[in-house]
């Protein structure tokens, strides 16, 4: 990578992906219903429902 | 969603189906970021091999009270999509899985290596990126998935992807 600010960048969202990854499962899925819930308030879809978790 | 994975596990005791694993959204969940997704996923080995294999976990949600809803069926509230498995691969997938624990419940889930690989197989945009995180994770051995890339024909697919691949 020619761009070290860009580099930089990208190295930092390897390390935040890389912190995700490594919550316990329960937070992990707490998290997705986070997004849908979020998701839902952009796009309605009858399909696509948030988990009742 | 406890409760739909003990669901799933009673369907293999009763002998609904042979075997089961989770795949898709939420395994990769399991071993990487958390990533929206809507259904769980669940490829299973049928108990016979036939024409309609889905007929029996059908049968057996309708005694429940479960209803359809598109491809999926709601278990105890809860999007479950059954996905008989469809190749090699993913039989392997699922003969060889992890065991999770979510809360109080364990249940089966595909191995990263087998997860990347399935994926690689798909090949849609959405598969080579999670290809792509999966490796770039800890939880995928390269030595493991390069021995089921090679039984599986799919080397070269990852050898092009990653040939090809941007960072991000």
């Amino acid at each position: 990578m020619k761009s070290k600010a860009a580099a930089s960048v990208f190295e930092k969202k390897r390390e935040r992906r890389r912190q995700l990854s490594q919550l316990p499962f329960e937070k992990k899925v707490e998290i997705v219903v986070e997004l849908q819930k979020a998701a839902a308030g952009i796009r309605k879809d009858s399909r696509r429902k948030v988990w009742p978790i | 969603m406890e409760k739909a994975l003990q669901v799933i596990e009673e369907m293999t005791r009763l002998g609904i189906i042979k075997a089961y694993a989770i795949g898709g959204g939420i395994a990769a969940t399991y071993y990487i970021e958390p990533i929206l997704t809507y259904d769980l996923d669940i490829f299973f080995t049928p108990v016979k091999e036939g024409l309609d294999e889905l007929a029996p976990i059908y049968e057996f949600a309708r005694g429940r009270g479960y209803v359809e809803q598109a491809e999926a069926l709601l278990i105890e509230g809860f999007p479950v999509q059954f996905i008989p498995a469809y190749n090699d691969l993913v039989r392997e997938a699922v003969a060889d899985a992890a065991t999770l624990r979510y809360r109080d419940v364990e249940a089966k889930v595909v191995k990263a290596e087998y997860l990347a690989a399935i994926a690689l197989q798909a090949g849609r945009a959405k598969d080579r990126e999670r290809v792509a995180r999966l490796l770039e994770s800890e939880a995928v051995d390269r030595a493991v998935l390069a021995g089921i890339l090679e039984r599986h024909g799919l080397t070269d697919k990852l050898r092009k992807m990653e040939g090809g691949a941007d960072e991000k």
